[in-house]
C-alpha cells in the first residue's frame, strides 16, 4: 500500500537531510506507529505520505514515494486528496472555518469530491457515529472541545474514505480525557483493518497499545522496525531520544536488583507489566 | 453553544425561508434607489417603504435600529459639521459665533446620512435575515470562485478568534512587565509588540489550515456538491427579475436627468 | 516569598464559575503541581497568582502585595508566568532579544539582562541560538525559548503552564532540571500539568482541581494514589503507581527506584 524506495530529503535552504535514505514497506490493513526524538523526521515522514513533501513545502526530494499506488512526485495534491488522508496535531487549525456545522463541516471534503447529496448523508452519518460525535452534529465545530475536535478532523478525512490514513502526533495538543478519546477512535480504526494508518506518536504507552508494528526514526534514518514489543523494550531506544515507559524501565532495574521471572520479553504495557511482576 | 453563523437571527419568518439572492438583489435595488434618485429625502422614503416593513416582517426590527443608530451616528455628526458648517458658499441660514450655517450644506448632509442609513441598514437586515454560508452558497451557483467565498466565510468565524488571540499575546506581555496601563503614549506602545506575533502565528495557523483544505481536496477542480440545499421559486426568480429592470429602469432615468440639460443647452 | 489564596472566588464575564472558593497557602521554595481536567480552573487560579485576574471575592497576596493593588507589569517582578502556547509570548526577532525582554521591562541594565538571557538559554540548552529568528526554531524549541525568557526575569515565584506539551524524551528531562534547580534555588515553582508521571518525578505537593474546587491538596503520594478521586477530574495516576495497585502492592512508588524497593521488600516478606 505504502512503498517508499531510496527517500532523502532536503527542505530549502537546509543542509542537513530531513529524511535519509529511507526505504520501506507497509502492506494494506497495517497499523504502523512512527516513533522518534523531536527533529527526527517523524512528521516529515507524514506529510511525504501525502504528498506534501515535496510539492507543499519544496524542497529537493529524490528516490520515490509510491501510496495506493500512485507516485507522490508524479501527481499533484488535488488527485492525492480523498486518497491519503492526513490528520495533524493542532485541532483548530483543521477547522475549515467556513462551515457551522459539525455535520457541515464532515461534508466539506466530499462537496468538494462532487458526492451526490444522496450518498452523502450516510456516510456523514457513518462517520459521525465512528467517532462518537453524532449528539454534536448540529454544534458548531468551535464550541467543542480539544479531543472533539480532533476527533472531528479525523472524521473529516475519514468521510472521504482514503486508502491510507497518515496522523501526525494527533494527540499531543490534547489534555488526557481527550487523547484517550482520540485514542479510542485509533483502537477502533485498527480494529476494522479499512484503511492502511501511520500513526506518529511520543506516548509509547499507546503505541505500544495498538500498532501492528513499529518504525523508529532517527535524524531522518529508519534505525529500528518491528513489532512494539520488541522495538519499545529494546535497550537501544534511549540512544534515539526515546524514554521506555515506566512498565519498562521498572522491569529493568527490578531485574537488575535480582527480580527472576518466567517472562521472556521486557513488558511495554501495564498488562504486560502486571504478568512480568506476578 | 449551537452553531452561530455570523450576524444571522435565527427566526422562523418568510423573510428568512426566502432564497438568499431574493434578499440580495432587493436590497441592493434599495440601495441603488436611495444613492442615485435624486432628491434629499429619497434615502428616507427608501427606509420607511423598502428598509422598515421588510424588518419587521422579519422580527430583526430592534436589532437593525439599535445597530444601525450606533454605526451611523459618527459619520453623521462629522457630515452635519463639516458639511454644514465650512460649505463654500451658499445660503446662510444661522449664523453660530464665527461659523454660519448653510442651507446647501445641511441638506447635502441630510442626504448624505440618508444614503449612509440606507447602505448600513440594508446590510444588517441581509445579515440578520440570512445564513452567510447560504448566500456564499448562492453566489457560488451563479459563479463566484469557491476560494472567494471560503475567505468570506472563514474571516466571520475567524475575527473573534485573532481578538482572543491579540488579548492573550497582551497577557503574555503584561506578565513580563510590559507596562500597558497610563497615558496614551505607554498604551500604544504596548500594542506594538503584538503586531510580530499576531501576524507570524497567524501565518503559522494559516500555513496549517491550507494543508488542511488541501486534504479536504479544496484545490480540486471539477463540480462540487453541497450539503445544503437552497429552495428556490418561480415567483421568486419573476420578483427578482423584477427588481434587476427596476434597478435598470432606475440608472436609465438617472442618465436621461443627467443628459437632457447638456442636450438641452 | 510566601502566597496565600483566600477563599477566591472567580466568574468570566459570560457567566462560567471558574472559581468558586479557593484557598491554597504556598510556602517559599515550594514545588507544587496543579491537575485537573480541562475547564476545572486551573488556568484561571494562576492567573490571579500574577494579577492577570483579580478575584471577586476573597484575595491573593503576594509576598506583602495584594494582587488588587499592584498592576500585572508590576507584579512580574515577583511572579514569573510562562504560558501554554509559545506563540502568544514570543514579540522579539531574535532569540537572544526575546529572553532579555522580560529582564529589561523589570528595569534592568542592558549588559545585566545579555547576563541573565545568555544563563537562561543556556539552561534550556539554546545558547547557540541566540542570534537566530524565534520562527526558525520548532515548535518545542520556542516553548523552551519562552521558558528561558521568564527564568531571565529571577522572580522567587515561577509559574509554569503545561511546560512539556510537545516536548520529547530529552526536552522532558531538560525540563525536569530546569525544576530541580529552581528547586535547589528556593524559588517557588508552581506548573500546571496533564503529564501526571512528570508531575510524580519532580513535584513533593500536587493539588487535584475540578470544577472550580480544589479536590485535593497534599503530598504528591498521597494525592496521585487517590485513582477514584482523580478520576473524577479525569486525571489516571502515574503509570507506575497503577502498576503497584494492579499487582497488590501496599506502596505509591513515583520513581522507579522507589517501585523496585518495594517490589523487593513486599515479596522478601512473603517468603
Amino acid at each position: 500500500m505504502i512503498s517508499l524506495s531510496d527517500v532523502t530529503y532536503h527542505y530549502p535552504r537546509s543542509d542537513s537531510p530531513a529524511l535519509s535514505n529511507l526505504s520501506l514497506e507497509i502492506p494494506a490493513g497495517q497499523f504502523c506507529a512512527v516513533i522518534g526524538a523531536n527533529g527526527s523526521g517523524k512528521s516529515t515522514l507524514c506529510s511525504a505520505l501525502a504528498g506534501f513533501v515535496p510539492h507543499f513545502y519544496r524542497g529537493k526530494l529524490t528516490g520515490s514515494v509510491e501510496v495506493a499506488g500512485i507516485d507522490t512526485a508524479g501527481s499533484s495534491l488535488a488527485e492525492l486528496a480523498g486518497t491519503v488522508g492526513l490528520v495533524f496535531a493542532n485541532p483548530f487549525n483543521q477547522i475549515t472555518g467556513a462551515r457551522f456545522t459539525v455535520r457541515e463541516e464532515v461534508a466539506f471534503g466530499l462537496e468538494n469530491l462532487g458526492v451526490p447529496l444522496a450518498e452523502m448523508e450516510p456516510r456523514i452519518d457513518e462517520v459521525l457515529a465512528f467517532v462518537r460525535l453524532t449528539d454534536l452534529a448540529d454544534q458548531s465545530p468551535y464550541a467543542l472541545s480539544g479531543g472533539q475536535q480532533q476527533r472531528l478532523a479525523i472524521a473529516s478525512v475519514l468521510v472521504m474514505r482514503p486508502k491510507i490514513l497518515v496522523l501526525d502526533e494527533p494527540t499531543s495538543q490534547l489534555d488526557p480525557i481527550g487523547s484517550k478519546e482520540v485514542f479510542a477512535v485509533l483502537r477502533d480504526l485498527a480494529a476494522t483493518d479499512e484503511a492502511t494508518v501511520v500513526l506518529a506518536e511520543q506516548k509509547l504507552e499507546w503505541v505500544a497499545t495498538f500498532a501492528d508494528r513499529v518504525l523508529v526514526l532517527h535524524k531522518g534514518k529508519l534505525v529500528a522496525d518491528g513489532p512494539p514489543a520488541e522495538v519499545l523494550s529494546s535497550l537501544t531506544l534511549t540512544k534515539y531520544g526515546l524514554e521506555p515507559t515506566r512498565y519498562t524501565q521498572a522491569a529493568r532495574a527490578a531485574q537488575a536488583a535480582g527480580w527472576r521471572t518466567d517472562e521472556t520479553t521486557l513488558p511495554v504495557t501495564l498488562e504486560q507489566a502486571v504478568e512480568f511482576f506476578r | 453553544m449551537s452553531a452561530t453563523y455570523g450576524l444571522y437571527v435565527s427566526k422562523q419568518t418568510a423573510i428568512h425561508r426566502l432564497h438568499p439572492l431574493t434578499k440580495l438583489t432587493y436590497v441592493l435595488t434599495c440601495l441603488l434607489i436611495a444613492w442615485i434618485v435624486p432628491g434629499v429625502w429619497a434615502p428616507y422614503i427608501v427606509l420607511l417603504v423598502g428598509i422598515v416593513p421588510v424588518a419587521l416582517m422579519a422580527q430583526v426590527f430592534p436589532n437593525v435600529v439599535q445597530n444601525t443608530i450606533k454605526t451611523t451616528i459618527p459619520f453623521a455628526i462629522s457630515l452635519f459639521i463639516v458639511q454644514g458648517l465650512f460649505w463654500t458658499g451658499g445660503t446662510i441660514i444661522q449664523q453660530l459665533g464665527p461659523f454660519s450655517l448653510k442651507e446647501e450644506g445641511l441638506l447635502f448632509a441630510i442626504r448624505g446620512t440618508g444614503r449612509i442609513i440606507i447602505a448600513v441598514s440594508g446590510f444588517l437586515l441581509l445579515s440578520y435575515a440570512t445564513r452567510s454560508d447560504e448566500l456564499m452558497l448562492a453566489l457560488s451557483q451563479k459563479g463566484l470562485p469557491s476560494r472567494i467565498s471560503y475567505v468570506i466565510l472563514s474571516t466571520l468565524q475567524i475575527i473573534p478568534r485573532f481578538q482572543h488571540k491579540a488579548n492573550t499575546i497582551l497577557d503574555a506581555q503584561r506578565s513580563r512587565g510590559l507596562e500597558t496601563e497610563g497615558s496614551f503614549l505607554i498604551r500604544t506602545r504596548a500594542l506594538l509588540p503584538l503586531v510580530f506575533p499576531l501576524l507570524l502565528g497567524s501565518i503559522v495557523d494559516i500555513e496549517e489550515r491550507a494543508i488542511a483544505l488541501e486534504v479536504r481536496a479544496f484545490g480540486r477542480s471539477g463540480p462540487k456538491t453541497s450539503l445544503l440545499v437552497l429552495h428556490d421559486t418561480n415567483r421568486q426568480r419573476l420578483f427578482r427579475r423584477l427588481l434587476i429592470l427596476v434597478s435598470l429602469g432606475v440608472i436609465a432615468l438617472r442618465i436621461y436627468l443627467w443628459l437632457a440639460p447638456r442636450f438641452a443647452a | 516569598m510566601k502566597l496565600s489564596i483566600e477563599d477566591i472566588a472567580f466568574t468570566y464575564p459570560g457567566g462560567v464559575e471558574a472559581l468558586r472558593g479557593v484557598s491554597i497557602n504556598i510556602r517559599s521554595g515550594e514545588a507544587v503541581a496543579i491537575v485537573g481536567e480541562n475547564g476545572a480552573g486551573k488556568t484561571t487560579l494562576v492567573k490571579h497568582i500574577n494579577g492577570l485576574l483579580k478575584p471577586a471575592r476573597g484575595r491573593v497576596v503576594v509576598g506583602d502585595w495584594d494582587t488588587r493593588e499592584h498592576g500585572v507589569a508590576r507584579m512580574a517582578a515577583r511572579v514569573g508566568f510562562v504560558f501554554q502556547n509559545p506563540d502568544d509570548q514570543i514579540v522579539e526577532r531574535t532569540v537572544g532579544d526575546e529572553v532579555a525582554f522580560g529582564p529589561r521591562q523589570l528595569g534592568q541594565s542592558a549588559p545585566m539582562a545579555l547576563a541573565n538571557a545568555t544563563a537562561a538559554l543556556e539552561m534550556v540548552e539554546l545558547a547557540a541560538e541566540s542570534g537566530t529568528h524565534p520562527y526558525d526554531l520548532t515548535a518545542p524549541q520556542r516553548k523552551l525559548v519562552t521558558l528561558a525568557s521568564v527564568l531571565a526575569m529571577h522572580t522567587p515565584i515561577v509559574i509554569f503552564d503545561e511546560p512539556t506539551m510537545g516536548q520529547d524524551a530529552h526536552g522532558v528531562a531538560l525540563i525536569g532540571n530546569i525544576i530541580e534547580s529552581l528547586k535547589a534555588d528556593r524559588r517557588t515553582v508552581i506548573i500546571i500539568t496533564h503529564d501526571i508521571d512528570f508531575c510524580a518525578a519532580h513535584f513533593e505537593r500536587v493539588i487535584a482541581m475540578a470544577d472550580g474546587c480544589v479536590l485535593a491538596d497534599g503530598p504528591a503520594t498521597r494525592v496521585l494514589a487517590r485513582a477514584d478521586l482523580l478520576a473524577t477530574t479525569n486525571v489516571e495516576p502515574p503509570q507506575l503507581v497503577r502498576l503497584a495497585q494492579a499487582i497488590g502492592l501496599p506502596a505509591f512508588p513515583l520513581t522507579v527506584e522507589g517501585f523496585v524497593t518495594a517490589l523487593l521488600e513486599h515479596h522478601s516478606k512473603d517468603k
